[in-house]
């Protein structure tokens, strides 16, 4: 069973989470990077409830894929992303669990607006549930996990090569 | 087809018109010509296991169900109920006893015969003609393929050399088969469809839109860094459409392919050693898998299976699945993370491919009157059987490509 978090530490989580939004939709790639334990898994999967050892996701990364991906990114010729898609997404409806000791579970739905300026000249429209794990680590936090499962995963879905 | 549009004139031996990536009358002529009246790959008989096993599939606007029958024979129906045309299977994959239609309860059988008809009394029409629409089905080494009509060109005679190719990635397997269970990841493109049998078989562009994947990750695609003199790969164009970039010549070490080596993957070695004998396995494990393209929507793309759906003159999605090789499940979890490394929409190599033929798609809306294939025309050679090949970075396989859609879409083929 969960225990409760307390109210001052969800307000806590809830500030790192709005943080690594932030990071992730202005293209901050080192501070985002930054924010990841090195056990971490960032995973968008076709299914939740998949199991990524028998099943393709579209983007299953470990410590160092995500590094790769981040270096991608920051050689500047990454043409998904140049320029950076136009994102201000809108977290909401929080829920805050402690199934460990030491690690705290934030599940929160997201909405996604992508400018694709880089290619159709569009809007493009992601939408999900994020589930993240992370630790306390000095002040702040550290992820272990970020699942994005989007409520449309198992149909063909866009180029994904912003960070979600 | 036709006489408004002049193929002659708008597919050239070395450059093709615009319009053929933008034009909606176009693009319904080649949904009639190439994917309703030709043969298209649907999928494979590892994806249906056992009776009653069935995957959804879309051909152009013709949705289809792929089954296997209760006598294990694969059947290829088109997913549409033949009273009043509901869509009968809403599922992309599952096992059914039969298919039964929402709208009335009619029940049709796995060989889309039509058992039942709730209130019988009232359809007095005999139930023996109003069964699915079931398609003309064929296969090899477990690809299957199916035609919508009854069709002019015998399976043999259009596969033709697409054999080869299909055996070669067959052949890496100790057991012979590939089993394509990892599940179906779908990317959508803003672009018309032959983009990607283009860009698919294309060795120009990798140094060019691929630069920060050959920046951060070291590949066989690294070759192109030095120019296109220190690129061994060669281009290929089989006939009837079926291209080919094949690596094998630019391979240091055996199982450079799968970015591993002979001490990494032991019992890989071992099992095609014990099918194959050490010098033959050796062979199929230093020249890797094909990466070719079989007319008009099948993409054999090293250690994946793709496949090309065209949605709109403007769109289309691009299926991929990594390519299991029976016997060997212990490399799976390697290959599926190197196909969501390679394919799909967060992957280091498509997404930038989708960002480049949707620029693309959006730029010849204004009319770009034409696009130039002729690189290597006046260096490629043509062997004896007929296959012609140039230098990685030439044209070749596009020219093939457009040389048999051109003769499909004037009836020729």
């Amino acid at each position: 069973m969960s225990k409760q978090v307390a109210f001052e530490v969800t307000r806590e989580l809830e500030a790192f989470v709005i943080q690594e939004a932030k990071y992730a939709d202005e293209g901050q790639y080192q501070a985002w990077y930054d924010l990841w334990a090195e056990d971490a898994v960032y995973w968008v999967p076709l299914k939740d409830g998949d199991d990524p050892a028998h099943k393709a996701s579209h983007l299953y990364d470990n410590y160092s894929r995500l590094t790769t991906r981040i270096k991608q990114l920051n050689t500047g010729n990454r043409f998904s992303q140049v320029p950076i898609s136009g994102m201000r997404r809108v977290i909401s409806n929080y829920e805050f669990f402690s199934d460990t000791d030491d690690k705290f579970r934030v599940e929160a739905n997201f909405y996604l607006p992508e400018y694709s300026i880089q290619s159709t000249h569009s809007f493009r429209i992601w939408s999900g549930r994020y589930t993240y794990v992370v630790s306390r680590k000095g002040d702040s936090f550290q992820i272990h996990s970020k699942k994005i499962v989007l409520v449309n995963a198992e149909e063909p879905i866009s180029t994904l090569s912003f960070l979600i | 087809m036709s006489a408004s549009i002049d193929y002659k004139h708008l597919i050239q031996a070395d450059k093709v018109h615009g319009s053929m990536y933008t034009d909606e009358a176009i693009y319904e002529e080649e949904l009639e010509a190439i994917f309703y009246s030709s043969w298209v790959y649907i999928g494979h008989e590892s994806e249906i296991k056992k009776a009653g096993d069935f995957v959804a599939r879309d051909i152009g606007r013709s949705a289809v169900i792929m089954v296997r029958d209760k006598d294990s024979t694969v059947n290829v129906l088109v997913n549409r109920c033949s009273h009043r045309g509901n869509n009968l299977c809403n599922e992309m994959d599952g096992n059914k006893r039969n298919f039964s239609c929402l709208y009335h309860g009619w029940v049709f059988g796995l060989n889309g015969d039509l058992l039942d008809v709730p209130y019988p009394d009232g359809f007095t029409k005999d139930k023996k003609d109003h069964g699915l629409q079931k398609l003309v089905t064929d296969s090899y080494r477990g690809f299957v393929f199916a035609h919508f009509k009854e069709p002019k060109v015998s399976f043999d005679d259009y596969l033709g050399n697409g054999k080869k190719l299909i055996d070669r990635a067959c052949n890496l397997s100790p057991e012979g088969e590939v089993d394509l269970t990892g599940g179906w990841v779908r990317q959508k493109f803003d672009a018309n469809w032959k983009m990607l049998p283009e860009n698919d078989t294309d060795g120009y562009h990798v140094n060019y839109v691929h630069q920060s994947f050959v920046q951060v990750i070291p590949s066989q695609y690294n070759e192109f860094v030095g120019g296109e003199d220190t690129n061994k790969g060669v281009i290929r164009d089989w006939g009837n459409g079926h291209t080919e970039i094949d690596f094998a010549a630019g391979y240091v070490n055996t199982l450079d392919w799968l970015g591993s080596t002979v001490e990494k993957s032991k019992s890989y070695v071992e099992k095609m050693h014990a099918a194959y004998g050490e010098e033959e396995g050796d062979r199929r494990m230093f020249d890797g898998p094909p990466h070719s393209c079989i007319f008009p929507n099948l993409f054999l793309a090293e250690m994946n299976i793709v496949i090309f759906q065209p949605t709109s003159v403007n769109s289309c999605v691009q299926w991929s699945t990594p390519m299991f090789l029976k016997g060997v499940p212990e490399l799976n979890f390697k290959l599926l993370r190197q196909s969501e490394g390679a394919l799909g929409p967060a992957a280091f190599l498509l997404a930038d491919d989708a960002t480049i033929a949707e620029r693309a798609q959006k730029s010849l809306q204004a009319g770009t009157p034409w696009c130039d294939l002729s690189r290597g025309m006046d260096r490629e050679i043509v062997r004896e059987d007929g296959v012609k090949e140039s230098r990685m970075s030439d044209e070749t396989s596009n020219r093939g490509f457009w040389h048999h859609y051109r003769s499909v879409m004037l009836g020729e083929k």
